[in-house]
Order: C-alpha cells, then structure tokens, then sequence
C-alpha cells in the first residue's frame, strides 16, 4: 500500500505537469497525461498489470509498471529538448536584433535608408549604443557551418 | 541593376568562416552592380573583417547561429533597407552571379513572388553519387510534405520579392531552413518558379556543404519544429 501511495503521488505530479505544459506543448502533454493514468491504472490494480504483461509478453506486472514509468521518463526528456528549442529561439531573436543594430554600413547608405524599426533598436534610443567587442568568439564548434 | 524594374535589389550572403571564398565572391557581386549584405554568423577568421572591406553592410551575429538564421538576419536587413527585390547566395563560390538576372526576370514575368534556382533543370551536373542521392531524397520528401513541384529543394540561389520575403516565417537555423522556406512558400500561397541554374563545385564548396549525417539532423529538426509552438 505505502508503494502504491508514493507512486501515486509521483503520477499525480506527472499529471500536474501535464496539465500545466499543455498549452506550450499539447502533444507532449496529452502523451504524457495518457501515460500517468496507464500508470495509475496499474499501480492500482496489479493483477490486471500482470495479465496485461502476460498478454504483451512482458511476464510480470510490475515490469510492466517499471516500463510505463520509463515511458514518463522519456517524455520529460522530450519536453525539456523542446524547451531547450525554444530558449535557443529566443537567443537566435536576440542575436538578430543586436547584429542588426549593430550593422556595418557605408556613410552613403545608412543615411539615406529608411528609419531602423526592430525592437532592439527602438529599445536603445534613450541608451548608449550596445558595442560588440571584437575579440574571440566563444560557444562555437566546428561543425556549425552557416 | 541596370534594366531591371527592381530599384532596390539586395544580395544576402550568409558566411560562417568563408575567408577562403568571400572576396571573390562578393566582388563579383559588386561588379554585376548589386547591393550586398554579408551575415557573418560568428565567424571565428576574417570572414568580418573581409565582408566590411568589399560588401555594401555586414550584419554581424555575435554567436554562431546557423545558416538558417543568417539567412532570416539577412533577409530582416534587407527588408528594413527598402528592398524590394532580396536574392540569397552563398559565399563558398558555388553560385553565379550571372544567374541572378534570370530568377529575377523570371519573377517579373511570371508574376512570382519566388524564384527558386535549379541545378537539375539544366545540363547533367558531374555531382558525387552520393549528393546525388540524397538530394534526389530531399526532393521526394519536399514533394511528399509541401506538395511543391521541385526539382531541387536545397539549392541556396533564389529571388524573392519584397511580399515574398514578408510571408516567410523562418524558424529553423540550422539545416533545416531550406526545407522550412519551401514548407513556407507553400503554406503563404504565393506563387513560384524554378529557374535553371549552375553550380560550381569545387572541392572547398563541397567540403563546406552538407553531409550525409546531416540530412538525418534535418529531419529531427523539422520533427522537433513540428512538435512544439
């Protein structure tokens, strides 16, 4: 009882979690929703786990558990590569609004083009300039070819 | 350019680490007579330095971002330039500069919002098999997810109006932008065209271009994109 009760709670967690990433990830939160509740399902009633693991080959309930837990793990780890993605987006936004207000023009042109609009720029109006420093780059590889 | 009803045409040349090719490449550019900005993605050697000496701008990523994202910086600067004609090129010397009249002709007279290069619409190339093969693979997958009709999905020379360059959202910076930007000239609806195009290979263009393990990040990329808002 006392495992089926700490299980629970780490379902309910997942569960929780779902809920609160479905509006960021819909896919990833309705697999993981669907999982957490096979996980509760036989959490609570192993010998139905057991015949499951029978019908599947797998043997035994409770490798059957140990598995859909697995499955959660994987999951998690899905998300947080696609939350790594979207912080990778938005360093790539904020790059591009540094490298375009920091473009090198000829005298000629950057007087005669048209008002500058991104958002960087119009946030720096009121401040000093933002200077890139010309030294070494840091944070590349080799293979990160433009 | 002379004769061309754009008044404003902008070559983006995206560059991560180009020193070898950039010069040449972008006179070339000059003396046919366009506008060039040169995105250094956060080039470790000269690329900077050189792209300011020979191009009209350079954009400079502080990091190393990705074509994809050079491409979109790039076509952003154009865009707030008043551009309204924008052609992407690549810096390792495989594109012609002599080309870029025709996709833009080609944009006037058939109306197009995209000119798209082609080097498969011209003469049989002497290409290694195996780019062969994955390009021919690119392809049916391109067919297969946009229903655009291609027949070269990952070739860097195209010309886009300024409506064209305005319907794109370019999210991916890596790799996958080149399918991304067909992905999206499909969903804006816009029209265009394939236009027959020469690629120089030389061994540095080849050894700058992609491999074959990249093609398997393409596809990992496009799904993650497809996975998340």
């Amino acid at each position: 009882m006392i495992a089926q009760i700490v299980l629970s709670l780490l379902l309910g967690i997942v569960l929780l979690y779902a809920w609160a990433q479905y509006r960021r990830s819909p896919i990833v939160a309705v697999l993981a929703c669907v999982v957490s509740l096979m996980g509760f399902y036989f959490v609570w009633l192993p010998s139905h786990a057991t015949r499951v693991a029978e019908f599947v080959g797998i043997g035994r309930g409770a490798d059957l558990v140990l598995y859909v837990w697995a499955c959660i793990s994987l999951i998690v780890l899905l998300n947080l590569h696609l939350k790594l993605r979207t912080q990778h987006e938005l360093l790539t936004q904020l790059a591009r609004s540094i490298a375009l207000a920091n473009a090198a023009l000829p005298e000629d042109a950057s007087s005669s083009s048209p008002p500058r609009t991104s958002a960087f720029t119009e946030a720096q109006t009121s401040q000093p300039r933002y200077q890139l420093a010309d030294g070494p780059r840091s944070g590349q590889t080799a293979d990160q070819r433009a | 350019m002379r004769n061309s009803p754009f008044s404003s045409i902008w070559v983006v040349c995206p560059a991560y680490n180009e020193s070898t090719a950039i010069v040449s490449v972008i006179t070339r550019l000059r003396q046919a007579g366009y506008d060039v900005v040169v995105v250094d993605d956060g080039s470790a050697d000269e690329t900077r330095q050189l792209a300011t000496a020979s191009a009209t701008a350079v954009v400079s990523h502080p990091i190393n971002l990705g074509q994809g994202a050079a491409l979109k910086t790039g076509i952003d600067f154009a865009l707030e330039q008043g551009a309204d004609a924008i052609v992407t090129f690549d810096t390792d010397g495989q594109h012609r500069a002599s080309d870029i009249p025709r996709l833009l002709e080609a944009l006037v007279s058939n109306q197009a919002d995209f000119a798209l290069g082609s080097r498969f619409l011209t003469e049989p190339l002497s290409m290694p098999r195996m780019r062969r093969i994955l390009l021919w693979g690119a392809t049916l997958f391109t067919v297969a997810t946009t229903g655009l009709r291609l027949t070269d999905t990952h070739n860097g020379l195209r010309a886009m109006t300024r409506r064209g360059a305005q319907a794109l959202r370019l999210r991916q910076n890596r790799m996958a932008h080149a399918s991304e930007l067909l992905a999206e000239i499909a969903r804006s609806g816009l029209r265009y065209v394939e236009v027959p195009v020469t690629i120089d290979y030389t061994e540095y263009s080849l050894a700058k271009g992609q491999r074959t393990g990249d093609f398997v990040m393409i596809l990992l990329d496009l799904l993650a994109g497809k996975l998340y808002r």
